[in-house]
């Protein structure tokens, strides 16, 4: 039978998550738990997507951009773990994905978007790093803006402040985290002992919750209280994306090695040019002051034509004199003005 | 809305009772009101009638400028008023109201996520229906949002809310959909609440709780209202329990109420 690889292209990785973007971590951890056989393109060029956005599955000339056609073209295709669900349990399944968009996505697009201190610490850089040199000048902004219109035109509204917004949008999405610890349980995952497409979508939206190195911020430290969604996130990490918890785990050592190891050169380390910087500094005095001294006459050049080389001669000699006349004249007004005043 | 508000709610409103001069608003019912507005304003009356509170409809022309959010339907309590679905349940909840009270927290959680659903998916397919469907829009939607106003404002207010209506589902890429894909939306929606209902009486149990407020509001709409090209009419009665539940809660909460 000819057989024709499903290729998956996602925004590439970082702190330890094979792919930063929640919808992309969604869309990989499904097809992890089924197995199914994808080749995976890990990129941060927009230029490869139809739509200037990732998660794109292709297959057979078709391509699928957003994440619930992704599910339902791998369900059609009778890949995934959601057969093993009961009718009851798929519309759970429905319903929960539904409270996720409505009432979790929001507030992480806030977070991530429009939180100035996360948006510039965080978000900017990494995309701006992530993506190659023309498209990084607009591309994040136009996220950007894709993020804002979405929080503030669904969830806000003329009457309503964007602070008013903000409060209701992470009132809803804590409400929202305690609702999901609450079907979670003590049960592996969300639906028994086998991952559904549910328990993607939950590690896809929390994991870079959890992983990224964001400044403090109140839906980090309510979910860290969530103890079992964060169980659930980890558990999938290591399970199903091994390879990237060891790089992850290697790099780490790695960096801290390294960082014990400059521990001692670290203000050396800090400004690279130092060397130079003192160089330049050095010689800059040095010509300055030669430069003065020349002026002033204190060194003099003088070509002697006898053997044609130069010479110099330091005049202190005549200058000594000239500064005793001075002096001279100096006291001669002195003692007219104390004789003018005697009179 | 605020954080504050609620916080003077839940401590204020709980101890004083129901009062009796409860009034909800909404825009007129047979010439004025449009489709989306018209299920939650059914949801929240529904919701009411199941807490078995006493409370009365006024229709006015402009209440929508008249609600604190901007949308319909909102209620006034004395001095409070409180718009919208959720707003309302928290707030008859701190009145010692609570349909919910006897669900356990996995129940609760699944009861809350239903509800979402219902937002998401039928708030959404009804907005791109009554807004962005040519026909209807044109036809029903547009003439009736502006039937209580002289003309250039007849034209220009729904004009205006079109285009509203039509950035909001653009944020959230259901203005991309085409109608078929928003009618299969709606049927994996009634699909879902199907097969949660069974044949049971209500969504858990036998007491009604805010899910079942909440669907009848909308399928009820969906059904009864008369559109051209009747699309979610004919997705919601192909399911049969879906049309029974609603058919029974009519009988049981509104012809009561009217009697």
């Amino acid at each position: 039978m000819a057989y024709e690889k499903i290729k998956l292209t996602v925004w590439r990785g970082d702190w330890g998550l094979p792919s930063v973007d929640p919808h992309c971590l969604a869309v990989l951890a499904y097809c992890k738990f089924s197995g199914v056989p994808v080749e995976v393109i890990k990129t941060g060029n927009p230029w490869y997507s139809p739509s200037g956005n990732f998660p794109v599955l292709q297959y057979k000339g078709e391509s699928y951009t957003k994440v619930s056609d992704i599910f339902n073209f791998l369900r059609k295709e009778n890949w995934g773990s959601d057969h093993e669900l009961s009718c009851k349990q798929s519309a759970d399944v429905l319903a929960f994905s539904a409270m996720l968009e409505e009432r979790l996505l929001p507030a992480l697009l806030h977070l991530w978007w429009m939180d100035d201190k996360t948006f510039i610490d965080v978000t900017r850089p990494w995309y701006a790093s992530a993506i190659p040199f023309p498209f990084s000048l607009f591309h994040p902004r136009r996220k950007q803006k894709k993020a804002e219109l979405r929080v503030l035109l669904t969830k806000g509204g003329d009457y309503i402040t964007d602070a008013e917004t903000e409060a209701k949008v992470y009132k809803e999405a804590k409400e929202c985290l305690n609702l999901l610890s609450y079907k979670l349980g003590d049960k592996p995952y969300m639906f028994g002992r086998l991952p559904s497409s549910l328990d993607a979508l939950i590690f896809g939206y929390l994991t870079p919750l959890l992983k990224a190195p964001l400044p403090s911020n109140q839906l980090q430290t309510h979910l860290l209280q969530c103890e079992n969604l964060c169980r659930l996130c980890n558990d999938i990490l290591t399970v199903f994306f091994p390879a990237e918890v060891r790089e992850s785990n290697e790099s780490k050592k790695q960096n801290d090695e390294a960082k014990k190891k400059d521990g001692t050169k670290s203000d050396l380390a800090e400004f690279p040019h130092r060397r130079r910087n003192i160089f330049l500094a050095v010689l800059f005095v040095v010509a300055a002051m030669t430069g003065f001294a020349f002026a002033h006459g204190l060194i003099q050049i003088t070509i002697s034509d006898d053997d044609s080389s130069m010479t110099v001669k330091q005049s202190i000699a005549s200058k000594s004199e000239g500064r005793e006349l001075r002096s001279q004249k100096h006291q001669d007004i002195l003692e007219e003005s104390t004789g003018a005043g005697e009179d | 809305m605020s954080l504050v508000v609620d916080a003077v709610q839940a401590t204020i409103g709980a101890s004083e009772p129901w009062p009796d001069d409860v009034i909800l608003y909404q825009q007129y019912q047979v010439e004025q009101i449009t489709l989306p507005d018209y299920a939650q304003c059914l949801a929240v009356e529904t919701f009411l009638h199941m807490c078995g509170l006493r409370f009365r409809v006024e229709q006015r022309t402009n209440a929508e400028e008249m609600s604190p959010s901007g949308k319909v339907p909102f209620i006034q309590v004395g001095p409070y008023l409180v718009s919208e679905f959720d707003p309302v349940v928290g707030f008859v909840s701190t009145k010692g109201f609570n349909l919910s009270q006897s669900l356990s927290d996995t129940e609760r959680s699944e009861m809350r996520a239903y509800i979402s659903m219902i937002e998401n998916i039928l708030g959404n397919a009804e907005l791109y229906m009554a807004w962005l469907y040519p026909d209807i829009a044109a036809e029903v939607t547009k003439p009736r949002y502006g039937c209580c106003y002289p003309w250039p404002l007849s034209w220009i207010l729904p004009w205006r809310k079109q285009r509203e209506v039509r950035a909001r589902l653009e944020a959230n890429d259901w203005a991309s959909k085409t109608c078929e894909e928003v009618c299969g939306e709606v049927r994996t929606c009634c699909q879902a609440l199907s097969e949660r209902l069974e044949k049971k009486k209500y969504f858990f149990g036998d007491k009604p709780t805010e899910l079942d407020a909440m669907v009848f509001g909308h399928l009820y709409t969906l059904l009864t209202t008369i559109l051209p090209g009747g699309h979610f009419t004919a997705v919601v009665q192909d399911f049969d329990n879906l049309a029974q539940f609603c058919k029974r809660i009519e009988d049981s909460f509104f012809k009561l109420a009217f009697d």
